[in-house]
């Protein structure tokens, strides 16, 4: 947490609070040959019809992506005409969707736009990173591969806590089920425990059914401000709330292992401070489980169980949809696919399904806080909540 | 300190070399003027530490080894040209430096969390160039 977004009552709060009035997706699908302008304007063109606004209302666009290249926004959004809107490109590895909506969001609370499009798309890529171009060599070829890294946490999380096996790939049972249910989903069959755990080994306790797949696909949201919904004509029951926005990065490791848990536990413990909440007053959470072991570590550090309990609240439903809070309703990472650049964007777009009351198939019950958790590679992390309508 | 005759050149040169025994390696270091603090590698632009830029630091190298923290076994390549299935272990190689490491052990039986490791030389003679990988730091080792 930076000091301002400690000390600030709630930034969000200007220009009449932060909306989010429109969302649409493009299914997430493993690579292909459709261009990336045709998933993002698939995305785009819905968000704009389920808000009901026009494109040329759209003051400014923030375009989060990892693998297409330069310029990629513009070459996209002329499609919907020549407005003269400013875009953006923003790249955060894992979390440049989720990057793109805080801009969107910052744009919107500082008064400068009162129409933000947020829109995440990606075709998959070569992999490229910066971690490979920093003139340093490494004693591993796999130093910089996450595979390698959730896998040693993940024997570390089952040793110290005393879980098994068969606990961590209950998060991938859950998730595919959630997925199944999922339109927009890239995984739509749900998988039984013993399907997870005879999937092939990827590294360590890790089987490939529990770690998120490759793909591509787009998620966008349209953002407005308070002081916009009754001028632009805007159904308010149908806009969903930004009550905390929060990013960071990595500190120094207090002991081995765990730095990226930390980053989790306190970009989660500003924004619920930022939202004015605590976590177990969360119904939804839409985290990064690119790897089955983060949803229990995360639930943890996040709060939304006690520490020590992310396998138990899980083998108890706690997560599940119905339960005391539905943790990747979506799919998350594992189920609903991985895209990169749309991933942190399609959080938002499901969270926001969920608390108003239209995620047809897997509606949580009672849903009224939700918060969208992402991780980055390097690492970064941000956090959303997200309330209903009120 | 001589260093000892080999025509096989080091994978990895700003990491490590062959040390006097022959078949060990030693690793680069720098030690920042500011904090006291060992980066590795020395090539470093900045310390781990304190973030000083270690424009006047002094370069050292020691015996490569450390403290084996965590270990699994890749099932998969994972990158280009690696063996599989193989082991990679996060490794203690200084106070506040862990490194990820290629672990010699045929299987995960003889690892445990905390044991010593040392570094040597795994030579690729058709590649010309000897790699780095760790074994138990007891483990018997033909030069």
């Amino acid at each position: 947490m930076s000091a301002s977004e400690r000390s600030a009552s709630n930034w969000l709060d200007a220009n009449g609070g932060v909306f989010i009035a429109g969302v649409g997706l493009h299914p997430y699908q493993f690579p292909s040959e459709t261009p990336y302008t045709q998933l993002g304007l698939t995305a785009v063109r819905a968000a704009l019809t389920d808000a009901g606004l026009r494109w040329n209302q759209v003051q400014s666009a923030y375009v989060g992506t990892t693998s297409i290249g330069m310029a990629a926004g513009r070459v996209m959004l002329r499609h919907l005409g020549w407005t003269g809107l400013g875009v953006t490109q923003v790249e955060n590895a894992s979390a440049s969707g989720s990057f793109a909506f805080r801009q969107a969001c910052m744009e919107i609370a500082t008064g400068m736009s009162d129409a933000v499009l947020a829109v995440g798309v990606d075709k998959h890529g070569d992999g490229r990173r910066a971690a490979n171009k920093d003139g340093l060599e490494r004693l591993s070829d796999t130093a910089t591969i996450p595979a390698v890294k959730f896998a040693m946490m993940a024997r570390t999380y089952l040793r110290e806590r005393g879980a098994k096996v068969e606990e961590m790939a209950g998060v991938a049972v859950k998730n595919h089920a959630n997925a199944a249910r999922n339109p927009f989903a890239q995984f739509r069959k749900p998988r039984t425990l013993e399907q997870v755990l005879a999937s092939p080994r990827v590294a360590g306790d890790l089987t490939v059914q529990q770690c998120c797949p490759r793909g591509e696909g787009a998620a966008a949201v349209l953002l407005v401000s308070g002081q916009a919904i009754k001028r632009m004509g805007l159904d308010s029951r149908r806009c969903v709330r930004v009550r905390a926005s929060v990013a960071g990065s990595e500190r120094d490791e207090r002991q081995y292992g765990d730095a990226a848990v930390e980053l989790v536990r306190s970009s989660a413990r500003a924004a619920f401070e930022q939202a004015g909440i605590a976590a177990t007053e969360l119904d939804l959470l839409e985290l990064h489980d690119a790897f089955s072991v983060e949803e229990l570590l995360y639930s943890e550090a996040i709060g939304v169980c006690e520490p020590g309990e992310g396998a138990r609240f899980l083998s108890r439903g706690g997560s599940q949809i119905g339960g005391r809070c539905a943790i990747n309703a979506s799919g998350g990472l594992i189920g609903m696919g991985h895209p990169l650049g749309p991933t942190g964007i399609g959080q938002l777009a499901e969270l926001t399904r969920q608390l108003r009351g239209e995620a047809q198939g897997r509606q949580h019950p009672q849903a009224h806080w939700g918060m969208a958790h992402m991780i980055g590679l390097g690492s970064v992390s941000i956090a959303h909540v997200l309330s209903a309508a009120t | 300190m001589t260093e000892p005759q080999t025509p096989l050149k080091p994978l990895h040169p700003t990491l490590y070399r062959l040390a006097q025994d022959g078949h060990s390696l030693d690793f680069f270091f720098v030690q920042c003027r500011a904090c006291d603090g060992l980066s590795f590698p020395a090539n470093v632009p900045g310390c781990m530490h304190c973030g000083d830029p270690l424009a006047d630091a002094r370069k050292l190298s020691r015996p490569g080894g450390g403290e084996l923290l965590e270990y699994v076994t890749l099932h998969v390549p994972l990158a280009p040209g690696m063996a599989a299935p193989s082991i990679a272990g996060d490794v203690r190689i200084a106070p506040g430096i862990v490194e990820e490491g290629v672990i010699a052990a045929s299987d995960e039986t003889r690892l445990h969390p905390g044991m010593a490791l040392r570094a040597i030389a795994q030579v690729r003679e058709a590649q010309g160039v000897y790699a780095c990988c760790f074994v138990p730091a007891d483990a018997e080792v033909t030069p």
